[in-house]
């Protein structure tokens, strides 16, 4: 039987459908090479670090997770970090203590401007080193002004403090009315019933709109996969604290919740050389952060105008 | 029902066909467009693999062009309504055939505006958490969450609207109107509240005092509706250019070889009968009762024609009316030595109407395609016929079917951009009083965007640039100049690039600048970053030439249920190959 190539006039003549053998012929090449056009555009893929597997794809909204189910996700997050340091953590999902709220005071008389907080910080919560992911900024601020215009982020003298200059440590406040938990679209911050601010990273979509929204620039992004050396990894962890994020999520100061929830302080409050920083529940009328809005006659919270009403005070000595 | 859902599939099916069809200047477009977009998926990979590190944004300046680009899109879009009220509010009949084109438009805008702010989000993969109902919706504290609601729902109302149209001018129906027209009205509004919502998502930050100022809204709709219309008028003119034909080529064939001036076509006087005839292809004829029918036929002619005849041509002033009883006939309509199928005519259609009922001038020529058989009524004929209802109803709504694209249409598109580059200007003034005169510290951002700021101005030669292009196109557009096409091709660029630089870059990146805690950090788009914006674009104008490949024919009256199973042969108006 002859195939109907054997005939020259057989490739145009159209087929039911009103398609030549020929324009057939020359579509398929069209949508081959369109395809490996396409496969060739992805092949930057080839890299992806980051793919979600099916469970963290799926994974429930921590409101959502009944214990049972926070207990296998809790394992899971070990099993992830371990296969990627080499050392199994140990992540708690701690909840906020009823009659608890914390607040934070600032010494700006005392703070020499050292950044030891900022170290500490970042060994604390497992923040990035490369690209590096702060949650405290230090500025320093001349003589008489609290106007951030004139501030200074790069500051990097022989010896602090400079004559001339104070210092002025900036993190999460903590706001009791926080902007960045409100244009949030998918819930993936909230506010707790300790006042803390927290950031479920298996939810956030990564829209950065929280950063746009937060007046003292607390928020930050992890533009690329974060970075830790395995050694300086800090094995004690908390779900909504510094368990290692992953790239694409915000992360943010939240009072070192895996140490104040367990009667801790903040790793910053601890490192402090000169005592500047003044941590506690300010329902405790005996704690001392009580005492000190109770006796100061000035202290300031920043951008108060705002009326995003931080838990965060500066004070002076005076 | 499943007849039904077969001349659907039929339908999506020929318009399918139609997208990879057409002559080697649609190929090249397409061809060049669709490497941009591989371009664009090429970079997208890069960025969805190595994060959004790849780009130039940072955390200082956390919305870069991505944000800058979808804001400037959600003006576009909303722009669409701008051809839709005057049309359905006014009833402005010049701007009826460019509703569609506007729609249109907005779908192709929505569909970019989407696309920009899914590569903008750090975990694509979580997009689910948007859902409503399956994820977590922070509806309605969240501004972001209104905007997940407004695009979407404008994107399924202007799809409904624009496919409802056009499946009914392709099965040659007249549409129910309580299928369209209360979702034309909820869409204009809708259309509001998109650039709004969109507004509101800056104006809400209080943390960004750039940002957080009531008249930013305003601005918002002042800018969209220059820029929008403004691409109209250049797209419009684009369809009109690449469906027309210059004589020689297609001209030949509609002609014949006998040319113009052959015989007039064989014609006789018209019986009953013929109207008869009519009523098989035009239902609403049988309500038409005899004695209606027998005033009718005083004067009215049947015409035997060939192909190559000319009915009717454009400019004159006669004023009868044609029905097609049988055979085929186009109209086309000359522009600067062009021509452009306006539309083709199959039995039981008229054209012809608008000079008998308006005393216009004829607005084409009418040529027969395939032998026809034509009935020829005079003035008033055509007004007794409509005294009855239904045939009154019928031929009213098929006046507006045809593809003209006219120079008044482009006109009043003009005037709408004009009026709104005023206030937009306007707004702009006001804006940079209020923060220049106070001179307070929020001034900062401001001081940054138009004089530098502490030895930092990359963003002062793009702003003057949009503020130079603003103005030039406000007086040229207050200017009679651009009443002529050249000056208005000009000026609808100068509005454009200037809008999509003040509202972009110069609107989105200075909000971030300095930073809250007073830092100056600048923001540049990596390479990275613009190939992916490119490949946006070309997405999104790919998808706007394949709607208008579908849709212009549909509207000429070339692609239509009754010319199913034949081949497709002319449907594209350049003359395909």
């Amino acid at each position: 039987m002859p195939t109907p190539t054997s005939n020259p006039h057989a490739s145009d003549r159209p087929t039911p459908d009103g398609l030549s053998r020929r324009s057939f012929l020359r579509s398929s090449a069209v949508v081959a090479s369109g395809l490996a056009a396409l496969a060739a555009s992805l092949a930057p893929l080839r890299h992806l670090n980051d793919f979600p597997t099916v469970d963290q794809f799926l994974q429930k909204y921590y409101k959502e997770l009944t214990p049972e189910e926070m207990k296998k996700v809790l394992a899971r997050i070990e099993d992830e970090v371990e296969k990627q340091y080499g050392l199994r953590p140990h992540i708690r999902d701690l909840k906020p203590k009823s009659g608890v709220e914390f607040v934070y005071a600032l010494n700006l008389t005392r703070c020499i401007g050292c950044r030891k907080c900022v170290h500490a910080c970042v060994g604390e919560n497992n923040q990035s080193r490369d690209p590096e992911v702060q949650y405290i900024r230090v500025v320093r601020l001349p003589h008489g002004s609290l106007d951030l215009e004139k501030a200074e982020h790069n500051y990097n003298p022989e010896q602090v403090p400079e004559k001339g200059y104070f210092y002025m440590p900036v993190q999460c406040q903590q706001c009791k009315n926080p902007p960045c938990v409100k244009v949030c679209p998918v819930h993936a911050t909230w506010q707790e019933a300790d006042g803390i601010t927290v950031i479920d990273y298996n939810w956030c979509i990564g829209c950065r709109y929280c950063a746009a929204a937060c007046p003292f620039w607390a928020r930050h992004f992890n533009f690329s996969k974060p970075s830790i050396p395995k050694d300086r990894l800090n094995l004690d962890m908390a779900y909504l604290g510094n368990r290692p994020r992953r790239q694409g999520v915000m992360e943010k100061c939240h009072f070192c919740v895996q140490r104040t929830r367990v009667g801790r302080y903040p790793a910053c409050v601890e490192v402090c050389p000169v005592g500047a920083r003044k941590f506690g529940n300010i329902l405790d009328p005996e704690s001392e952060v009580s005492y000190i809005l109770r006796t100061k006659r000035v202290f300031i919270q920043l951008k108060e105008e705002l009326g995003t009403s931080p838990r965060f005070f500066y004070y002076f000595d005076v | 029902m499943k007849q039904a859902v077969r001349n659907y599939l039929v339908f999506l099916w020929r318009c399918g066909r139609l997208a990879f069809d057409g002559d080697w200047r649609y190929y090249t477009w397409m061809g060049v467009l669709s490497v941009f977009c591989l371009l664009g998926i090429n970079a997208y990979a890069k960025q969805f693999a190595g994060g959004l590190g790849v780009t130039g944004m940072s955390d200082e300046v956390s919305w870069g062009v991505y944000i800058a680009n979808f804001t400037f899109l959600v003006g576009v879009a909303a722009a669409a309504v701008m051809m839709v009220i005057p049309v359905y509010i006014y009833n402005n009949e010049e701007l009826h055939d460019l509703v569609i084109f506007g729609e249109l438009l907005a779908v192709a805008a929505i569909l970019m505006c989407l696309a920009f702010v899914t590569v903008d989000l750090g975990r694509p993969d979580r997009f689910w958490h948007l859902i409503p109902g399956i994820g977590q919706f922070n509806f309605p504290a969240s501004m972001l969450s209104w905007d997940v609601l407004v695009l979407n729902g404008y994107l399924l109302l202007n799809v409904h609207i624009c496919g409802y149209l056009l499946y009914c001018r392709y099965r040659g129906q007249a549409p129910a109107k309580w299928f369209y027209i209360p979702f034309v009205f909820i869409a204009i509004v809708w259309a509001i509240s998109i650039h709004t919502v969109t507004a509101f998502l800056y104006v809400g930050l209080g943390g960004r005092p750039f940002w957080n100022s009531a008249i930013v809204g305003p601005r918002f709709l002042a800018s969209a509706f220059t820029a929008g219309p403004a691409l109209i008028i250049l797209a419009m003119q684009v369809v009109r250019r690449v469906t027309a034909y210059t004589p020689g080529d297609e001209t030949e064939r509609l002609h014949g070889t006998k040319g113009e001036g052959s015989q007039p076509p064989k014609s006789r006087a018209a019986a009953l009968d013929d109207l008869e005839l009519l009523v098989r292809h035009l239902a609403e004829m049988a309500s038409v009762p005899k004695e209606l029918r027998q005033t009718i036929l005083a004067g009215a002619m049947v015409l035997d024609t060939k192909a190559g005849d000319v009915l009717l041509r454009q400019g004159a002033t006669e004023t009868e009316t044609f029905f097609v009883l049988k055979g085929r006939v186009v109209v086309r309509r000359e522009e600067g030595g062009r021509f452009r199928i306006t539309r083709s005519l199959g039995p039981g259609e008229q054209f012809g109407e608008i000079s008998a009922l308006a005393g216009t001038p004829r607005t084409g020529t009418a040529i027969v395609e395939e032998p026809a058989l034509i009935l020829r009524l005079p003035a008033g004929s055509l007004r007794k016929l409509m005294t009855a209802p239904k045939m009154n109803k019928v031929i009213r709504s098929r006046m507006s079917e045809r593809l003209l694209i006219t120079d008044r249409a482009l006109m009043t598109l003009r005037s709408i951009v004009q009026v709104s580059m005023l206030i937009n200007v306007f707004l702009l003034v006001n804006e940079v009083f209020k923060e220049f005169y106070s001179g307070n510290l929020h001034v900062a951002s401001a001081k940054y965007l138009y004089l530098g700021l502490h030895g930092h101005h990359a963003l002062v030669p793009w702003i003057w640039t949009a503020i130079a292009f603003n103005l030039v196109a406000m007086v040229l557009l207050v200017l009679p100049v651009s009443r002529s096409l050249k000056w208005l091709n000009l000026t609808c660029v100068l509005c454009i690039v200037g809008i999509w630089i003040e509202k972009g870059m110069g609107l989105v990146i200075p909000g971030f600048i300095p930073t809250p805690l007073g830092q100056m950090v600048e923001y540049s788009p990596s390479l990275n970053e613009a190939l992916v914006c490119f490949g946006i674009w070309a997405f999104g104008l790919l998808c706007y030439t394949i709607f208008l490949r579908m849709s212009v024919p549909i509207l000429q009256g070339r692609l239509s249920k009754a010319n199913e199973g034949q081949p497709e042969l002319g449907v594209s108006g350049a003359g395909a190959r």
